[in-house]
């Protein structure tokens, strides 16, 4: 037993560090240390650095252009980037749909598809939940109808992360209304570009469009695109839900939170107050308690033994961490954080702000937008339920 | 970066779950509580286990072990919640080892690792609570030694230990000595505690006294961490045995002619319990290899195990009562004796709210495990 990474550990970690210092522009890190607004040339700017250097898909395996990294370096790396102010690696092309491809894709899809996720050229979305269809994932009832050698596919899919940006879409659509509802979905992947396809975007409280409702009418998919075989797409699903499950704690980002946090208390004048100084104590030890579990998963993969009972709680406490530093934030900054100056949200906005720090504008916006972290990805009910299973049987 | 266990230390682990399971059943643990908490002879097997050495070095006649297997022995007894009080000795041998003269090392150490000599922490007092830096005990120099006088109170075994570790003032600095209780000027007053334990006040007054060390404050916050460290893992013990207790009975007891196990309500209570537990494995062994860090950094480690601890400790044992319903609440059935440990476990070495207040006043600009 060992915390301390092992030297070798230890020199990736530095690798890695410097490259990202080296490569991520100091524009972006800026507005990710402040929860400034970023663009989709902000988003994908990055995603095409990491693509340049082989890294964008930095859990893939050699064979398919990935670096072929262990379950420690990959966590390794996520760290680096957070800690620097990297955006957020968007997930859904590289993270979420590249491995179902290399799993169970056909070697035509692999060589068509792979390369433009892998470098970032490509944005992907995500088409899963359904305005009927959200913890209950398997009662989707979007329609894929193969008519000769295409899917005509009609329905509604929603709740689609940046799906306006979005140039490819992989879907659970409905095959066949026989058997159990898990066995007739298949897992297409659909230009978006495609005559029939609507994109409306979402307001959200925080008064943004992070998401989206995508319509489908009479959309024609080429049958090349299906995923597999036609009604296992459940499968493939899961495949995809059971990867990257330390990911989803993201303990890293919430690291770099506290210690904004922890700036903010000084900055608004509470950090000596010892009511609040408690309350960042206590999210303290949260986060060091995640970071030890997150730890122990790791470890677990690394020597090949298996850690299901624990990485199912990864999410729920990930998720409420997330909550906490966001709501101690805004309270930190208290009255100061009510106005709602969308333009202060902006890098470079020399107004006046109310109360005098900037720095609070968007601290109420991202506790109202944090909201989503226990909802989505599986509900932390769900996740609770899970969990249930493997405790009680 | 790595959890895993060693094949050496899941052979002790083993040796102690074996011992636990056949030789300190809930019936045996049961009659020691009737006989007032204490067995010297149940003490004698976990010296014949070779614990009782396992911070002592093989010179002195111990195993010279380290935090990781203390913590993976403190699991296993916490499972059986042994009363007999292996953290003490793992205290005292630490302390021992690493701060005392060489002729008082001698002097004890063989005979703690071979059992014969119980030595235990004498550190608390009535208006100190928690706060080891506050003192009121006084040392001064005496013939042959120093002359001590002290009233510590709840002292493990106090009235059944061979000699106090006790800190005193001395020349205005805080100094640990060694006090054997058949000293002249040594009382004792025993009592049963909510564990079903033993302890004891201990009255010192102008007690011949050894000189253990002069650097008081760097010892003693030593020896309690050591102590957080143990009692984590002990705690780690109790609460995997409640949940698993709990979801057997879950699975046995029906009502509205199904197992409970079956209530969602109920089963999102049990998926809490394992939030609790796992968290505080996490940091148990956090505490535990952290033990050999610098003091600073070892100082604010451990407060932050033991908060989760105690957060983790109220919370598993207060839900495995109420899962439990009626039956929870009696003598009779185990849960309320896991119940009780772990609440007494909350209050030995500082309290959750105590270590909060650790955790706050020693946060840095940095976050995190390696922070």
């Amino acid at each position: 037993m060992d915390l301390a990474f092992t030297p070798e550990e230890q020199g990736f970690r530095e690798e890695i560090r410097a490259w990202v210092h080296a490569s991520l522009p100091a524009e972006i890190s800026h507005k990710v240390h402040n929860a400034l607004r970023l663009t989709r040339d902000d988003q994908q700017g990055w995603a095409k650095i990491l693509g340049k250097k082989g890294w964008l898909g930095y859990g893939w395996p050699k064979q398919f252009g990935g670096p072929g990294w262990n379950a420690v370096q990959k966590h390794l790396f996520e760290e680096e980037c957070a800690l620097a102010g990297a955006p957020r690696i968007i997930p859904f092309g590289p993270v979420m749909v590249a491995p179902v491809i290399m799993a169970f894709g056909n070697a035509e899809q692999q060589q068509r598809f792979l390369p433009g996720i892998g470098s970032g050229e490509v944005w992907w979305s995500q088409g899963y939940s359904e305005p009927g269809a959200g913890s209950d994932l398997a009662s989707v009832k979007c329609r894929a109808e193969r008519v000769g050698n295409k899917y005509i596919v009609n329905g509604q899919k929603t709740w689609t992360t940046l799906g306006q940006y979005g140039e490819w879409i992989f879907c659970l659509v409905r095959t066949s209304n026989e058997g159990k509802p898990q066995t007739g979905i298949s897992f297409l992947l659909i230009d978006m570009k495609s005559p029939g396809v609507t994109v409306r975007p979402i307001k959200l409280l925080d008064g943004e469009a992070e998401v989206n409702e995508v319509w489908f009418d009479n959309v024609e998919v080429p049958a090349e695109n299906l995923i597999g075989e036609e009604n296992k797409g459940w499968t493939y699903a899961k495949h995809l839900l059971s990867h990257e499950r330390t990911n989803i704690a993201d303990v890293n980002r919430s690291k770099r939170e506290l210690e904004r946090l922890k700036r903010v208390a000084k900055t608004e004048g509470v950090w000596d107050d010892m009511r609040f100084r408690d309350e960042i104590a206590r999210l303290e030890v949260d986060v060091v308690a995640l970071e030890m579990l997150v730890l122990r998963v790791l470890s677990a993969e690394k020597s090949g033994k298996n850690s299901l009972d624990i990485a199912g709680l990864l999410k729920i406490k990930g998720s409420e961490i997330q909550q906490r530093y966001s709501e101690l934030m805004m309270l930190a900054a208290g009255p100061f954080s009510l106005p709602f100056i969308e333009e202060a949200m902006e890098a470079g906005w020399q107004g006046d702000f109310p109360g005098g720090a900037v720095a609070n504008a968007p601290l109420a916006s991202t506790y109202f937008n944090l909201r989503k972290t226990t909802i989505y990805g599986g509900s932390n009910e769900v996740q609770r339920n899970i969990v249930s299973q493997f405790v009680l049987g | 970066m790595d959890f895993n266990f060693t094949d050496e230390q899941e052979q002790l682990r083993d040796a102690v779950r074996k011992w636990v399971d056949k030789g300190y059943d809930f019936t045996r643990r049961s009659s020691i509580v009737k006989a007032g908490g204490f067995s010297r002879e149940a003490y004698g097997q976990l010296a014949e286990l070779g614990l009782t050495g396992l911070y002592i070095s093989e010179d002195d006649g111990g195993l010279g072990m380290g935090p990781v297997e203390g913590m993976v022995v403190m699991e296993e007894l916490g499972r059986g919640m042994v009363l007999e009080p292996l953290a003490q000795t793992l205290i005292a041998g630490g302390v021992l080892s690493n701060y005392a003269p060489q002729a008082l090392k001698s002097a004890w150490l063989p005979n703690m690792a071979s059992g014969e000599s119980l030595v235990v922490l004498a550190w608390q007092e009535r208006k100190a609570r928690y706060d080891f830096e506050k003192c009121e005990a006084k040392a001064v120099p005496a013939q042959g030694g120093w002359s001590l006088s002290a009233i510590k109170s709840i002292v493990p075994a106090g009235d059944e230990a061979d000699a106090f570790i006790v800190p005193a003032m001395a020349d205005g600095t805080l100094a640990l000595f060694l006090v054997e209780r058949a000293a002249a000027g040594v009382g004792t007053r025993g009592y049963v505690t909510q564990d079903g334990g033993r302890a004891a006040e201990v009255m010192l007054d102008n007690a011949p006294a050894l000189l253990i060390t002069r650097d008081g404050l760097a010892a003693l916050a030593h020896a309690i961490d050591i102590g957080i460290a143990a009692t984590c893992a002990e705690a780690v013990g109790v609460m995997d045995k409640t949940l698993a207790v709990t979801v057997e009975y879950m699975n046995t007891r029906k009502q509205f002619g199904v197992a409970i196990a079956t209530f969602q309500a109920l089963r999102h209570r049990v998926a809490d319990m394992k939030m609790q537990l796992e968290l505080a494995r996490s940091m148990s062994y956090y505490a535990s290899l952290k033990l050999n860090a610098p003091a600073e950094e070892r100082r604010r480690a451990l407060a932050r195990a033991k908060y989760q601890m105690g957060v983790s400790m109220r919370f598993v044992g207060q839900q495995a009562v109420q899962l439990h319903g009626g039956i929870g609440v009696t003598d009779e059935y185990i849960v309320s004796h896991y119940f009780k440990k772990l609440t007494q476990l909350e209050m030995t070495f500082g309290d959750t709210m105590h270590h909060l207040g650790e955790v706050s006043a020693r946060m840095q600009d940095t976050a995190g495990v390696f922070a």
